[in-house]
C-alpha cells in the first residue's frame, strides 16, 4: 500500500489536532521566550551559559523514559533500528526546543542579576 | 579550495526547490482521475468504512450519478480501536465519530435499513417498506455477528460472569476490559480464548486480546497464577505463514496452550463453562474465570437470502458471490462487493478496504462506460498484530505468493516486533482511517 503526498497530507489533518494544544503551548512557550530575549539584547551566538545546554540535555535523554510510557509502551519495547531512529530523533527534538526556551531565559535571568549588580559568571 | 561551486548555490537552490515541488505534488496530478458523465442510479448498501469511502469516491468521480446510501446508523464507528478499549488503553468514545463528518455532497442519504434485495428486477427493498432501483450496486453491508450460534450466549452478557467479546461494540469493548480487570483482581485462574469455525473480521483481534490480557496480568500479577488457553477451529494462528510459524511459537514460549479444531459451541455463564466441539463432533467442557468470545460472522441474513450470496465453493450461503480480484459480481455484473461481505480468502479489514476502494471505483467507472475492467486487488490486508501492550507487528500481505508480505514502508519490518509499529497502531491508523473513508488515501 502506497502514499501520495496529498494522502500524507490528508491522514495528518486528522492525526495533528488532537495534539494541536500542546503543539501550540510548546511554541507560544518558545516564541515568547525567544521574544523575550531578543527584545533585551539576547544573540544566540553571543550568550554562552553550559548549565542550560546541560539541562537541554537531560531533558532529552529523560525522553528514552517518558516517550514510550507516554506511548503505553516501555524502553524494553524499543527494539529495531526503526524504534531506535525514531526515539531519537524525538530526543533530539526535544533537547533542540529545550535549549531554544532555556538560552533565552538565562540570558534574561542572569541579564536581571548583572543589572541589580551581581558579578558576571 | 572547494572544486564545487558555491557562488550559483542561491539561483540552483530555487530551481531546485521548485523541481522538488513540481516532484512532489506529481502524486496529486496521478489521483485526478477522468470523471465519467452518467445517469445511473448507484445504490451503495451499507455506510460503514467501505461504503462510506465508496460514497466519497463515486460523488468524486461520477458526475450526473444519483447516488442513495442506504444506512440507519448515525455514528461512525472505529472498530480497529475496539481492542484498545477492550485492553483497557483507549475510552470508548475515542472511536465514535457522526457520519456527518464524513458524509459527500450531492448524495442522497437514505436512515433506513435494508431488508432484500431481488437481484434480477435491480430492486432494494427498506425497512419502511418503500424500494430502490438501481443501475449500479455496491454491496458493503459489512458483516452480521451470529453470537446465536453458540448456545446460551448473549450479548447482553459480556461484561458479567467472567464473559468479554470485543466485536459487539465499543460499550461491550469497555466491559470486556472491565471483565478482564475483574478476573485480575481474583488473583489467578482459567482465562479462555476462543476463535469461531467461519471468516471473522480482523482476524487477528482473538490474538491480540490474548496477548494485551497477558501484559496486564503481567503487569499485576503472578503470571504463574493464570492459566491462559487458546481454542481455534482451524488447523492454523494466522493466514500468512510466516506470521502463523511465529505465533505458534510465541504461544508456546509464553505457555498459552494452544488448541486446534475446537470450537466455541455453547456457554454457562451462571456455572461458567464452555462448551467446545471438535470437528469429529465430540465436545469438550471447560471451566473458565474469564472468557473472551469471538462469534461466528456471516453476510447479513438479508443478503444471505438474496441471488447475490455464493451458491457454490467455500463461500457458499455465507457470503457475496464476488469476483476477489474485480470485486464485480459473479454472476450480476452490475453489483460489485467490497468489505467484510465479500467471499474472500482474507480481507475483512479496514485496510483491504483502503485496498479495494479504488479498484471498486474504477471497475464502476469503466463498467458505466463499457470498458473492459481495468483495476484489479491484490488482496491486500494489514493486521498490526500486538503481541504485548506496546509493541507490535505490523503485518502486511496479500493473495499472490503464498500469502507473501507487501509492506508499505520499507523501514518497518513485518518480521519485527516493534515499539514503530504500535506507536503507528496507537496514533496513525485511526487518522488514516478517517482520510480512507474521505476517499483521500
Amino acid at each position: 500500500m502506497k502514499f501520495t503526498l496529498a494522502g500524507v497530507f490528508a491522514v495528518l489533518f486528522h492525526a495533528i489536532p488532537p495534539f494541536l494544544p500542546l503543539i501550540l503551548a510548546i511554541l507560544a512557550v518558545l516564541v515568547l521566550a525567544q521574544l523575550l530575549g531578543r527584545l533585551r539584547g539576547y544573540r544566540m551566538t553571543d550568550h554562552r551559559y553550559r548549565p542550560a545546554a546541560i539541562v537541554a540535555l537531560l531533558a532529552g535523554l529523560s525522553t528514552l523514559w517518558w516517550l514510550p510510557m507516554a506511548t503505553h509502551s516501555r524502553l524494553g519495547f524499543v527494539a529495531t533500528a526503526t524504534d531506535w531512529a525514531l526515539l531519537i530523533a524525538a530526543a533530539l527534538g526535544v533537547v533542540l526546543i529545550t535549549w531554544l526556551v532555556l538560552h533565552p531565559l538565562s540570558y534574561l535571568v542572569r541579564g536581571s542579576r548583572q543589572r541589580r549588580g551581581g558579578t558576571p559568571t | 579550495m572547494s572544486l564545487i561551486p558555491r557562488d550559483p548555490l542561491r539561483p540552483d537552490r530555487r530551481r531546485l526547490l521548485k523541481v522538488g515541488m513540481a516532484a512532489a505534488l506529481m502524486p496529486l496530478s496521478g489521483l485526478q482521475a477522468n470523471t465519467v458523465s452518467t445517469r445511473a442510479r448507484v445504490v451503495i448498501l451499507g455506510g460503514g468504512a467501505a461504503g462510506m469511502s465508496m460514497a466519497n469516491r463515486l460523488a468524486t468521480r461520477l458526475s450526473g450519478a444519483r447516488i442513495t446510501v442506504v444506512e440507519p446508523r448515525e455514528q461512525h464507528y472505529y472498530q480497529p480501536g475496539w481492542t484498545m478499549i477492550a485492553s483497557g488503553l483507549w475510552e470508548a468514545e475515542r472511536t465514535v465519530r457522526p457520519n456527518a463528518d464524513f458524509r459527500p455532497a450531492g448524495i442522497d442519504w437514505l436512515s433506513q435499513s435494508a431488508v432484500g434485495i431481488d437481484a434480477d428486477a435491480r430492486r432494494i427493498s427498506l425497512g419502511d417498506g418503500n424500494t430502490l432501483d438501481y443501475d449500479v450496486l455496491v454491496v458493503a453491508t459489512g458483516l452480521q455477528l451470529d453470537y446465536d450460534r453458540i448456545d446460551g450466549m448473549s450479548t447482553d452478557l459480556i461484561g458479567s460472569h467472567g464473559i468479554g467479546s470485543v466485536y459487539a461494540g465499543h460499550h461491550a469493548a469497555a466491559r470486556t476490559s472491565d471483565a478482564i480487570d475483574a478476573w485480575l483482581a481474583s488473583g489467578g485462574g482459567q482465562g479462555l480464548f476462543t476463535m469461531p469455525q467461519t471468516a471473522i473480521k480482523c482476524a487477528g483481534a482473538p490474538i491480540k486480546m490474548t496477548f494485551t490480557t497477558q501484559s496486564r496480568i503481567k503487569k499485576v500479577g503472578n503470571r504463574d497464577d493464570f492459566a491462559l488457553d487458546y481454542f481455534t477451529a482451524s488447523d492454523d494462528m494466522f493466514s500468512q505463514p510466516w506470521s502463523n510459524d511465529f505465533l505458534k511459537q510465541r504461544f508456546d514460549r509464553d505457555s498459552i496452550t494452544r488448541h486446534h479444531r475446537r470450537h466455541l459451541s455453547a456457554i454457562d455463564p451462571q456455572a461458567r463453562q464452555a462448551e467446545f466441539t471438535g470437528r469429529d463432533g465430540q465436545t469438550e467442557t471447560r471451566d473458565f474465570d474469564f472468557i473472551h468470545v469471538v462469534p461466528p460472522m456471516s453476510a447479513p441474513d438479508f443478503v444471505k437470502a438474496s441471488d447475490l450470496i455464493a451458491q457454490e465453493g467455500a463461500f457458499a450461503g455465507e457470503w457475496l458471490d464476488t469476483d476477489i480480484y474485480t470485486m464485480q459480481h459473479n454472476r450480476y455484473p452490475e453489483v460489485f462487493g467490497i468489505g467484510d461481505v465479500i467471499g474472500a480468502p482474507i480481507n475483512k479489514t479496514a485496510a483491504s478496504v483502503k485496498a479495494q476502494a479504488p479498484v471498486v471505483e474504477a471497475n464502476i467507472a469503466a463498467f458505466l462506460e463499457d470498458r473492459p475492467l481495468p483495476a484489479r486487488h491484490n488482496g491486500y490486508t494489514s493486521c498490526p498484530l500486538i503481541t504485548a501492550i506496546g509493541r507490535a507487528m505490523l503485518v502486511e500481505f496479500g493473495y499472490d505468493n503464498d500469502m507473501a508480505f507487501l509492506p508499505s514502508f520499507a523501514f518497518i519490518d513485518p518480521r519485527d516486533e516493534s515499539w514503530a509499529a504500535w506507536v503507528l497502531k496507537e496514533f496513525m491508523l485511526q487518522p488514516a482511517y478517517y482520510a480512507m473513508l474521505e476517499g483521500r488515501v
